[in-house]
């Protein structure tokens, strides 16, 4: 028998403003100006929306919608507190929202000065999720993901043989699919020898390993399939999501498998529902806080297996025309930072056949992941209706 | 070049122990290294926390462990987060096997990055940072 849940929630808008290093609006404003087009592009109008799940914390919150765009019943406000994989978890809180009756349609929306206000290291000092980090890591000279990330990434190396050639290959791929965006921080074509030649950061992890500080605002709307047929937008459904929590969450350095991620969970019980596997996939948008990142992610979403994920992104393999193109948009690494939003719009966009110059052929399915606050983890598989 | 200031020194970040892992801090003041143990069930945990979630007994005792591990990974810090690491950067910060079964992360001293190697034997030493808090590093064993 189908999942209760399958294809019964459909992403029925999208909306972002423009990415950059450096803004004067507040991340309030960004996340409502996003928020209105992802309204718009629906067709809806902002009285229509119901449900609120904005990422927390930063930005606004339910009251905030409710202020600013007059909303007359919200039925629903909730926060997914999981970092990096907050924005595609949302979407499994959202689709049982929208298919219980609950909500007609929730917005699930970002905004944040990730340049111009507070930056990583300190905005991260704040998140009870990093309490123990706080307490055991920072009086030790670990603070930042960079660093907390950098030593899973080693251990990978270390075992398996994965090397900072590997790393480069996505992050100048996905600089390569940025510059075929338009709306990115980094427009600017990326070889191997920049990437080798830019600074350690917190090793294995140089700058071009690293994904951005920006500004910027991203939303969707998630809708009930049945409703977002007659919405303006070609219908994209839900087929499968799924969110997953690593033993040890809150702690890295006391998990028994520092590779475990959270993903691990979701991917089993996000193909599970979709009924669907790896090899279905025309594309992926990849959660990209670091380039290691996504290469234990494909190896955990069984593209390949565990210890092969070096390899597997070479050879124009995860390019646009390549067996399976990923982050098509530019990713966090060279796009922007809205916590991966960007990701689920670029997905959509693309089964839509919205996307443009980075349009891939035949897109009729892909998933997107999200990763985050020491490994969380959470999958979404999209489809465009037949 | 003449100064009539100088810029205040940064502060180190510290551990604010919680009333679960208050004699875990307290241990590494006196060198020792105390860990949480079940009196339950009678396994280890780390970091402290209130309830045991192997049989989820609400009683624990801590005790001394080993302070000798091995190399699980490291990272080598090059970017200074926190100006106070500035001075130091780059340093080494392991992660580390305890042979008492659980891990900590601290820098390792004594040791290029060239010679790491995952599964190498080191030991813990405690160095004091201020009158309350001492803080762990690791040299080879």
């Amino acid at each position: 028998m189908a999942h209760p849940l399958r294809d019964k929630a459909a992403i029925s808008g999208i909306g972002e403003t423009a990415y950059s290093r450096g803004t004067s609006k507040s991340g309030l404003a960004l996340q409502l100006e996003a928020s209105l087009r992802a309204i718009e592009d629906a067709g809806l109008s902002p009285r229509d929306i119901d449900g609120i799940v904005p990422y927390f914390p930063g930005g606004g919150i339910a009251e905030d919608f409710i202020a600013n765009l007059g909303l007359p019943d919200v039925t629903l406000s909730l926060f997914v507190p999981m970092g990096g994989a907050t924005c595609v978890a949302a979407i499994q809180s959202a689709a049982m929202a929208v298919a219980t009756g609950v909500c007609k349609n929730v917005l699930i929306s970002v905004g944040r000065t990730g340049y111009s206000g507070a930056r990583v290291s300190t905005r991260l000092q704040q998140f009870p999720q990093f309490a123990l980090a706080a307490e055991y890591e920072a009086p030790i000279g670990m603070f930042a993901p960079a660093q907390l990330y950098a030593q899973g990434a080693r251990r990978h190396m270390e075992l398996y043989g994965t090397t900072a050639r590997h790393f480069a290959e996505i992050a100048v791929t996905t600089r390569e699919h940025a510059i075929l965006n338009g709306n990115v921080v980094m427009n600017k074509p990326l070889t191997v020898e920049e990437h080798h030649a830019s600074r350690m950061i917190s090793d294995p992890f140089r700058l071009f390993d690293c994904s951005l500080e920006s500004d910027g605002g991203a939303a969707i709307i998630v809708s009930a399939a049945d409703r977002a047929k007659s919405l303006r937008k070609p219908l994209v459904t839900v087929m499968g999501v799924a969110e997953g929590h690593p033993e040890s969450p809150a702690s890295i350095a006391q998990r028994p498998d520092l590779l475990e991620f959270g993903l691990v969970k979701a991917a089993k019980r996000g193909y599970e529902m979709a009924g669907v596997g790896p090899k279905d996939m025309n594309l992926a948008e990849i959660y990209d806080c670091f380039t290691f990142t996504v290469i234990r992610q494909l190896e955990i979403l069984g593209f390949c297996k565990t210890g092969e994920g070096g390899p597997f992104v070479m050879d124009g393999r995860i390019k646009l025309g390549g067996a399976l193109p990923i982050n098509t948009h530019g990713g966090l690494l060279s796009q922007g930072h809205v916590v991966g939003l960007n990701h689920v719009i670029e997905l959509t966009r693309q089964l839509r056949g919205e996307a443009g110059k980075a349009q891939v052929k035949k897109a009729e399915m892909g998933l997107v992941t999200g990763y985050g606050d020491m490994g969380d983890g959470s999958l979404a598989i999209l489809r465009r209706a037949a | 070049m003449s100064t009539t200031a100088t810029a205040p020194a940064p502060e180190r970040p510290l551990p604010v122990p919680t009333r679960e892992s208050q004699p875990h801090w307290d241990g590494m003041r006196e060198g020792r290294f105390l860990l949480q143990h079940c009196l339950g069930c009678g396994k280890v945990r780390h970091y402290p926390r209130p309830v045991c979630p192997h049989c989820f007994s609400l009683e624990s005792e801590f005790k001394e462990a080993p302070i000798t591990g091995k190399v699980h990974t490291w990272t080598v810090c090059h970017h200074p987060f926190n100006f106070f690491f500035k001075q130091q950067a780059p340093y080494i910060v392991a992660l580390i096997d305890m042979d008492a079964g659980v891990r900590v992360n601290a820098p390792l001293r004594g040791i290029t990055e060239a010679n790491l190697k995952i599964g190498q034997r080191v030991q813990m030493k405690f160095e004091p940072v201020n009158k309350e808090t001492t803080l762990p590093f690791f040299v080879a064993a």
